[in-house]
């Protein structure tokens, strides 16, 4: 019987194949669509989702309670977005895209020193942490997938603007479609993290000598959902959109997951 | 038994010959009766489209036999008397089902890898069944042909993408918005190429075409064909804001939309996509309006190169295609003709003055 990290680790294979696939696919231009690569992610999924629940049994918990766990959910809710969003035709493409982020993600959550488990930790003890970490955690899946929409409309457009025959040839979706589908995305992810950062309050009401401006994830938490929240009052009153909002929905992910980890480390609510 | 053809096309004539040779569909009954009757054919069907017209026949009769009387029969039946060259062609098996097989895939074509031929061979099939000119040969290697061209449609990239200017338009609307159902097309100006693209965005979905010409009769003249509305020349910019596609063709000297003017007139929109085909030469859409954010601009010289692209892809799909259909000719005829038949009859046999004479 294999382990949660193995089953894990085989998850990442799988969707190591679909990034070798996606090269295959980048290769030939974008011309060819089928749905391998989502058979495949739909397999890491599976596995995924079968080392997320070994996980959580195995620790009576929700298995958010560190950085491997919590990378490890982000990874497999993207995936699972993905695999919905893909199975309405065009945006199944999506994945070709996707792949590269769920494959480094998983190899990220394995890198050695991650995976501390304390088993009188909050998450164990408190429903709202677990609820509260879920919630932020696939929001930010939304955010990554959120990105990967605006990459492949930043390609696409580029073509259009270009005059180059891969704008027709290629079977990525019309550059509309793209921007909708981020849109959603990101009211999605932003609803997700409100809720969850709501939560933030049950959870720190004992602990009397919490200053909050004075915790680094707490600070980081609210200034990526302030980020996200113009970005969708931008695009609500002023109808930002088309390029500039590809940018900032990309920037805003790259931010995100590089500076997640250690803001984590930063806080000592949070490590 | 020899599978024949015998035709005239655009490879081989010009327009006022092949017009000669047309027949009209309630002709057809008794064109092969009496190719019949003649006794020159056991089974026949008879293509006639604005590009060919072609006799498929099988006959009892030697090939070379088969082939002269059939030429002379068409020529005879269209009561045809200038000097015939080169125009009518004649193929025997394999080369006739070969030359069938070309034809329902779209090799033989104007337009490489168009689809409408496959549509007519169908049509023209179906009747000659129906009125029972047709028979175990004819169906069998008709069917055949149905099925060589479904596969090549489906596994080679023959078919594939757009080779006028109209539909290329098409394609690239497809890219930039989430489908054409309701989107608002303006035509500025008037033209052929413009009216089609305009056709061609409409047969995709497009709500509402509105017409703008300097003269407003001539807008409205367009308009009727597009069942869409004329615009006067000196209001079209208040319907900018709700445009999708603008088509250009004017007569126009100098720039009819030139990059501060678009600037102000797509500031309303907020970030809403706007496709501009101009197919003006002179241009009527100043270059530059491209760099505007959602903004795309398209002439006709990358609207044409794009069209010349996808032909020069379906060019290099032709040996694929070429050598799938040698395989399927033996193999179709293998089945017609047990072992030991001699079945090959030589290949095309061109008619010249001296035969037509």
């Amino acid at each position: 019987m294999l382990t949660d990290r193995q089953w894990f680790f085989c998850a990442i294979l799988m969707y190591g194949v679909s990034v070798i696939y996606s090269v295959f696919l980048w290769r030939k231009g974008f011309r060819k669509d089928d749905w391998v690569n989502y058979v495949l992610l739909l397999a890491g999924f599976v596995m995924h989702t079968t080392a997320l629940m070994l996980r959580g049994f195995s620790f009576n918990r929700c298995p958010v309670n560190n950085l491997f766990e919590a990378t490890m959910f982000v990874d497999w809710s993207a995936v699972g977005v993905y695999l919905v969003l893909g199975l309405i035709p065009k945006i199944r493409f999506l994945g070709a895209f996707a792949s590269p982020i769920f494959f480094f993600l998983g190899i990220y959550a394995l890198m050695p020193g991650l995976d501390h488990h304390d088993p009188d930790g909050e998450i164990t003890k408190n429903w709202a942490v677990s609820l509260h970490a879920v919630l932020i955690l696939v929001s930010y899946g939304s955010f990554g997938l959120c990105a990967v929409a605006s990459c492949m409309y930043l390609i696409q457009e580029r073509h259009l603007k270009k005059h180059n025959i891969s704008a027709i040839l290629s079977v990525l979706p019309p550059i509309q479609r793209l921007e909708a589908v981020a849109g959603k995305l990101l009211i999605g992810g932003l609803v997700l993290l409100t809720l969850g950062l709501a939560l933030a309050p049950l959870i720190v009401k004992d602990k009397e000598n919490l200053v909050f401006y004075e915790d680094a994830k707490i600070l980081w938490s609210m200034l990526v959902w302030a980020a996200y929240a113009v970005i969708v009052a931008a695009r609500w009153k002023w109808h930002f959109g088309g390029k500039r909002l590809a940018w900032c929905l990309i920037a805003g992910f790259i931010f995100l997951i590089l500076t997640f980890s250690a803001t984590n480390m930063m806080s000592d609510l949070h490590r | 038994m020899s599978i024949i053809v015998v035709g005239i096309s655009h490879h081989s004539s010009s327009v006022s010959v092949r017009e000669r040779f047309a027949f009209a569909e309630s002709e057809i009954d008794d064109v092969l009766r009496s190719l019949t009757d003649r006794g020159l054919a056991q089974e026949s069907v008879l293509l006639s489209t604005c590009n060919r017209v072609e006799l498929y026949v099988s006959t009892r009769l030697p090939a070379t036999e088969a082939l002269h009387a059939i030429k002379q029969f068409l020529i005879e039946n269209r009561q045809y008397q200038d000097v015939i060259q080169d125009e009518i062609y004649c193929h025997a098996n394999p080369s006739s089902v070969e030359h069938l097989f070309r034809v329902a895939s779209g090799l033989d074509s104007l337009v490489l890898g168009e689809t409408e031929i496959l549509g007519q061979l169908k049509k023209a099939y179906h009747l000659a069944m129906e009125m029972k000119f047709t028979g175990g040969r004819l169906n069998k290697v008709f069917q055949k042909a149905f099925n060589v061209a479904k596969y090549i449609r489906s596994n080679t990239g023959i078919q594939r993408g757009s080779t006028s200017v109209g539909s290329v338009a098409v394609e690239l609307a497809d890219k930039i918005f989430d489908g054409l159902k309701g989107r608002r097309v303006m035509v500025i100006g008037a033209g052929d190429t413009s009216e089609k693209t305009a056709r061609s965005l409409l047969s995709r979905g497009a709500s509402e075409v509105a017409v703008t010409n300097r003269s407003y009769e001539r807008a409205e003249e367009l308009a009727g064909n597009l069942n869409g509305r004329a615009v006067p020349f000196q209001e079209w910019e208040a319907e900018f804001e709700e445009l999708d596609i603008v088509i250009s063709s004017t007569s126009a000297p100098t720039y009819v939309l030139d990059r501060a003017r678009v600037e102000k007139l797509i500031r309303p929109r907020k970030s809403r996509p706007l496709l501009l085909i101009d197919i003006a030469v002179p241009r009527d859409i100043d270059p530059e309006i491209n760099e505007l954010d959602n903004v795309y601009v398209y002439n006709i010289d990358h609207l044409q190169s794009i069209a010349q692209d996808y032909l020069e892809q379906r060019q290099k799909e032709i040996d694929t295609c070429e050598a799938f259909i040698k395989e399927k000719v033996e193999e179709v005829l293998g089945s017609l003709n047990p072992p030991g038949h001699a079945a090959k009859d030589g290949p095309m046999i061109q008619a010249d003055a001296r035969e037509a004479g």
